[in-house]
């Protein structure tokens, strides 16, 4: 009997604005000290009321846009209860009954479609870091603004947990909401799944993994929870509705607090924000600040860039935002540029922010066309175009500066090769190849190549020994 | 108080105002007394003055300052014992403008705990008592400030009303106490307690003092996104006369209370005759006759004064005291779910691990009154209770929002009694809390509507109980409520 | 609607106090007047009414996204603490 397993998935995603979600403090506090971005409001004195952020508002209207998703004109936020050292208010700011971003859908690269239910806005808590008999409390990552991203349960296998994540990331990347760092926790999961019989009436029970960090345990966590519960159900038991935390090295899911105790939030509206009236000019305004979304790429590179290379180009918005701009006679070979010598260079992580200008790209592909450059010429100027000294120069200059330019001056190579014919070491090699040694072509167009000091074309030169050596 | 003139130095009025304070020491008016601060600005401004510089409009004015206000003089306690210990490193907008121009906090008063109270009785340092009968109460929850100011230990003091708790006391001890219009003054650095309702407001002598202090504390403030841009400044008014508090001006009180005001009262009324309704539903035997009476003398006074009086009948209010009594508990159960003994205030010893830490502290640092009603909040916001309760009195405020606006457009002002009964036996109904509420009967309804109430003075009962009325006006009719109070001096 | 002991026991753990017995007994009493009270709005016809959360005309106070200096930095904000270890706030030890 086969079991079919449900999986919807919440996400939560940092958004990258300057300051926090309600105080005026740097949102940014990765590397820096424990309390060190924390406003008396977001230490919640006596007292405190929350300033909120607009740059906020707007990078949900471009989130939600993202996903293909409604932007409710009017929404609100409310409060949410609870007691934790995590959460200086005693309660959580975020939108219970109106959130700002409706309905919409993620199109994962293999064509599936996962719908989102909503995705609304809310303050980040803080940190707590455990001893044996105390714990610290650092509140740098209060109020930090999240989107929190609650998908519909169209998610029916391991594979597709790993690719909504990952794509999921990749659109937060190109709307340019958050810096998509997940070592730092810039995107959390909450995977909820479920089992049942294939073809049954009802969804399972389902249990909730929280607090997943990378696409790969998002979907190792699923796959082991998809074997664990059906396990289960197999041997006749029951599947517990609770919440269960995921071990990155032992690989297993372990109960955490189960459902049946869970809290009572006590959702209230928010009494001390001005509820959100947005205007379709507004919203139009930031939807028009959005760059082409992976799946517009993909439709417009499909047949031009193989998938491998594209999927991985996806990966990186600034270098899609480039090729876009591209001619399209030379998208080509600057996306096998890009995947094979950029990427591959270990300084590709700096470079990525201070792209080339796209004229010395077009410049360099013409170069390598017209045989003015031989691959090898061509990714060596490639990378001296992201080179902080070289910069600027122009493709052409700085061929030249490193002497990389082809010769397919003729009569310049005729020269040249008289010079190579007249040396007695050639003369066997000639007379072998007027006997009809054909390999020996290559020796003398090594000698003449030898002499042009690499400049000269290769397939000129065999063209005019050929005709020599009649 | 003339400073300017010299007549009278800073260091003089807060000397005297210092004495004073210690004078009527048995009242429990006070929770700190700021006599070095307070001696160390009145200097400063002696000496400015000396120099011949320019001083604010509120120059070595002394004044008490509830202790929910923060600001880094004296602990801000908001007498609970819960924010013991609690030296604010903020200052409340609000106090910031005050001192701004000049004005020198002598003292911080008492206040039933967190606001939460009509009597002062629920302070964690126990009750003020009445300025005119120490057997009464003060009224709440801004009773000290009430009766420094009636005691005429300050100039004035400041409050806050989130149901009635400026102008009740106000009206218990027979001076002027108003209520403005939600987000007229921020809110930023004031113990929250229902924000929604939370208004800023003043206790003082007379209606010119009242207008100084508003055009000095009113105005948006980026730090509180629920104040509305600066209208009292910007509204066109007579100008409203002589002021206690401006030490240049001439002294001509009371005057020109007759003479036509230059001030359209409203739009209805182009003319200097204003249109006063009072409310019918109230004028019945749960309201005490000598107040009663007070209102029939004060409307026969306007009347005598070409005035038009207008019957209201406005049935929606009777829900506002139950429609109050659950929004109320659920914004402020919310809002005191910062105090929790973690990052500042009252920390419980006793407490092995977290769990406990909250428990205790929040158990020990609690009033009985805070507890019920943060018990109440939590019921009306529990899930299955919601809609019930926190859903249909917001619906239920909807009316009265609506039953004000009805009635705006007939009047300009309406007169009616700040409270059914004027100031109560200390004790008498400390044990039954719903009749306490219930003496907030006539007040809380402005909050729910947002709209502004001024209590006015209106004469004493046989016992030589200080009576009150409010007069209520539409949203934003701030400057015109406090320049009409004088027609009913 | 009747308000047992096990009501104030809930509505305590959400409120975080730990009551002992006789403010147990007398909350039960006092809670079970005032819920009387307000109960009278269920007499009230409301369904078509919209709700109002804010006397409060304006809507979209939003600010800037600029660093602006504070108040109070972590010292003065960490000085209020009991007990603060490694420029943190220290608590019990989380059960």
């Amino acid at each position: 009997m086969k079991y079919i397993p449900t999986i919807g998935i919440e996400c939560h995603v940092q958004l990258c604005t300057k300051t926090k979600l309600f105080s005026e403090v740097d949102n940014d506090a990765r590397g820096k000290e424990p309390n060190s971005c924390v406003s008396p409001v977001d230490y919640a004195l006596p007292g405190m009321l929350p300033r909120l952020n607009g740059e906020a508002i707007k990078f949900a209207i471009r989130a939600g846009r993202a996903m293909n998703c409604e932007i409710n004109a009017s929404s609100r936020f409310d409060r949410k209860h609870y007691f934790y050292p995590d959460s200086p208010k005693g309660y959580q700011i975020t939108q219970f009954y109106h959130p700002i971003i409706g309905e919409g859908y993620v199109e994962l690269p293999s064509g599936t479609r996962v719908r989102i239910e909503h995705a609304h806005l809310e303050g980040d808590a803080g940190k707590l870091t455990h001893f044996k008999d105390y714990s610290l409390v650092d509140l740098n990552r209060v109020d930090t603004p999240l989107i929190e991203i609650v998908s519909m349960p169209d998610i029916h296998s391991a594979k597709d947990v790993h690719d909504y994540c990952k794509e999921l990331w990749r659109l937060m990347c190109h709307a340019g909401v958050t810096n998509g760092d997940l070592y730092n926790g810039n995107m959390r999961f909450d995977v909820n799944i479920s089992v049942a019989k294939e073809g049954a009436k009802e969804l399972g029970t389902r249990a909730e993994i929280k607090n997943l960090n990378s696409f790969r345990s998002a979907e190792r966590a699923a796959e082991f929870e998809i074997k664990r519960q059906t396990k289960l159900l197999e041997a006749g038991e029951k599947v517990k509705q609770e919440t269960r935390g995921w071990d990155d090295t032992t690989g297993k899911t372990t109960a955490q607090r189960s459902k049946e105790e869970a809290k009572d939030y006590r959702y209230m509206p928010e009494p001390d924000i001005p509820p959100i009236n947005l205007t379709s000019e507004f919203i139009d305004a930031e939807i028009a600040k959005l760059p082409l979304m992976p799946m517009d790429y993909r439709r417009k590179f499909n047949g031009v860039i193989t998938d491998e290379i594209l999927e991985v180009l996806l990966d990186y918005p600034s270098l899609m935002i480039k090729l876009n701009e591209i001619e399209d006679k030379h998208v080509k070979i600057i996306s096998n540029l890009f995947t094979s010598v950029l990427l591959a260079e270990e300084k590709s992580a700096k470079y990525l922010n201070d792209l080339p200008d796209t004229r010395d790209l077009n410049e360099l592909a013409e170069m390598n066309e017209k045989k003015e450059l031989s691959s090898t010429a061509t990714k060596e100027v490639f990378l001296r175009l992201f080179d902080p000294q070289m910069k600027g120069r122009g493709t052409k200059q700085i061929a030249k500066e490193l002497g990389l330019i082809q010769e397919n001056d003729l009569e310049a190579l005729e020269k040249i090769v008289d010079i190579v014919l007249a040396k007695p070491e050639t003369q066997k090699a000639q007379a072998d190849f007027k006997a009809g040694e054909e390999k020996v072509i290559g020796f003398l167009v090594g000698q003449v190549m030898k002499e042009s000091h690499g400049k000269a074309n290769p397939s000129s030169v065999q063209e005019i020994l050929r005709k020599k050596l009649k | 108080m003339k400073i300017a003139n010299k007549k009278v130095t800073a260091e003089r009025l807060v000397r005297d105002a210092l004495e004073k304070a210690k004078h009527f020491e048995d009242y429990h008016i006070f929770t700190f007394l700021n006599e070095e601060g307070a001696l160390k600005k009145a200097r400063e401004i002696d000496k400015r003055i000396a120099r011949g510089e320019k001083v604010g409009r509120l120059a070595g004015v002394p004044y008490a300052l509830k202790d929910n206000f923060l600001s880094p003089e004296g602990e801000t306690t908001a007498s609970a014992h819960i924010l013991q210990g609690f030296n604010s490193p903020v200052t409340a907008t609000s106090v910031a403008k005050l001192e701004a121009e000049g004005a020198i906090m002598i003292g911080r008063t008492n206040l039933d705990a967190f606001a939460h109270g009509s009597s002062t009785e629920n302070s964690y340092f126990g009750p003020t008592l009445n300025s005119h009968d120490k057997q009464r109460v003060a009224g709440g929850s801004s009773g000290g400030s009430a009766v420094a100011v009636a005691l005429d230990i300050v100039e004035f003091a400041t409050g806050t009303d989130t149901g009635g708790s400026v102008r009740q006391p106000a009206s218990f001890n027979g001076i002027y106490g108003l209520k403005p219009t939600y987000g007229t003054i921020s809110r930023y650095g004031v113990v929250a307690m229902a924000s929604s309702t939370d208004c800023i407001g003043f206790f003082t002598k007379t209606p010119e003092d009242m207008d100084l202090l508003m055009s000095i504390a009113s105005g948006q403030d980026p730090k509180d996104m629920t104040t509305l841009p600066d209208y009292y400044n910007t509204e066109a008014s007579a100008e409203s006369g002589d002021s206690r508090l401006a030490p240049s001006r001439p002294s001509s009180r009371g005057s020109g209370a007759h003479s036509a005001p230059v001030v359209a009262y409203g739009l209805e009324s182009p003319n200097s005759c204003a249109r006063v309704g009072i409310i019918k539903d109230f004028d019945n035997d749960s309201v005490h006759p000598e107040i009663r009476k007070a209102l029939k003398n004060k409307v026969e006074l306007l009347k005598s004064k070409g005035h038009e009086i207008v019957e209201l009948e406005m049935p929606a209010l009777k829900y506002g005291l139950a429609a109050y009594y659950i929004l109320v508990p659920a914004e402020l159960c919310s809002n005191l779910s910062r105090h929790d003994g973690v990052r500042y205030g009252f920390r419980s010893e006793k407490s092995k691990d977290l769990d406990a830490l909250y428990e205790n502290t929040r158990n020990e640092g609690f009033m009985p009154e805070n507890k019920r009603r943060i018990m109440i909040g939590n019921f009306v916001l529990s899930s299955g209770f919601y809609d019930a309760y926190f859903l249909k009195a917001a619906k239920a405020r909807t009316l009265i929002v609506k039953e004000y606006e009805k009635a705006f457009s007939k009047v300009d002002f309406i007169l009616t009694p700040v409270s059914p009964n004027p100031a109560f036996k200390l004790g008498e109904k400390v044990d039954d809390p719903v009749a306490m509420y219930l003496e907030d009967v006539m007040s809380v309804s402005l909050n729910l509507a947002g709209v502004a109430g001024l209590a006015i003075p209106a004469g004493e009962t046989k016992e030589g109980l200080p009576l009150g009325l409010q007069l209520v006006g539409p949203r934003r009719s701030d400057k015109r409520l406090i320049e009409f109070s004088k027609e009913l001096i | 609607m009747d308000i047992k002991r096990e009501d104030i026991v809930h509505l305590a753990e959400l409120s975080n106090f730990s009551l002992p017995e006789k403010e147990i007994k007398s909350l039960q009493k006092d809670l079970q007047g005032i819920i009387k009270y307000i109960s009278q709005l269920d007499e009230l016809k409301v369904d078509d009414v919209e709700p109002t959360y804010q006397v409060f005309e304006m809507e979209n106070v939003w600010r800037e996204d600029e660093i602006l200096p504070q108040e109070a930095d972590r010292e003065a904000l960490l000085a209020l603490t009991k007990e603060a270890k490694d420029n943190q706030i220290k608590v019990p030890k989380v059960l």
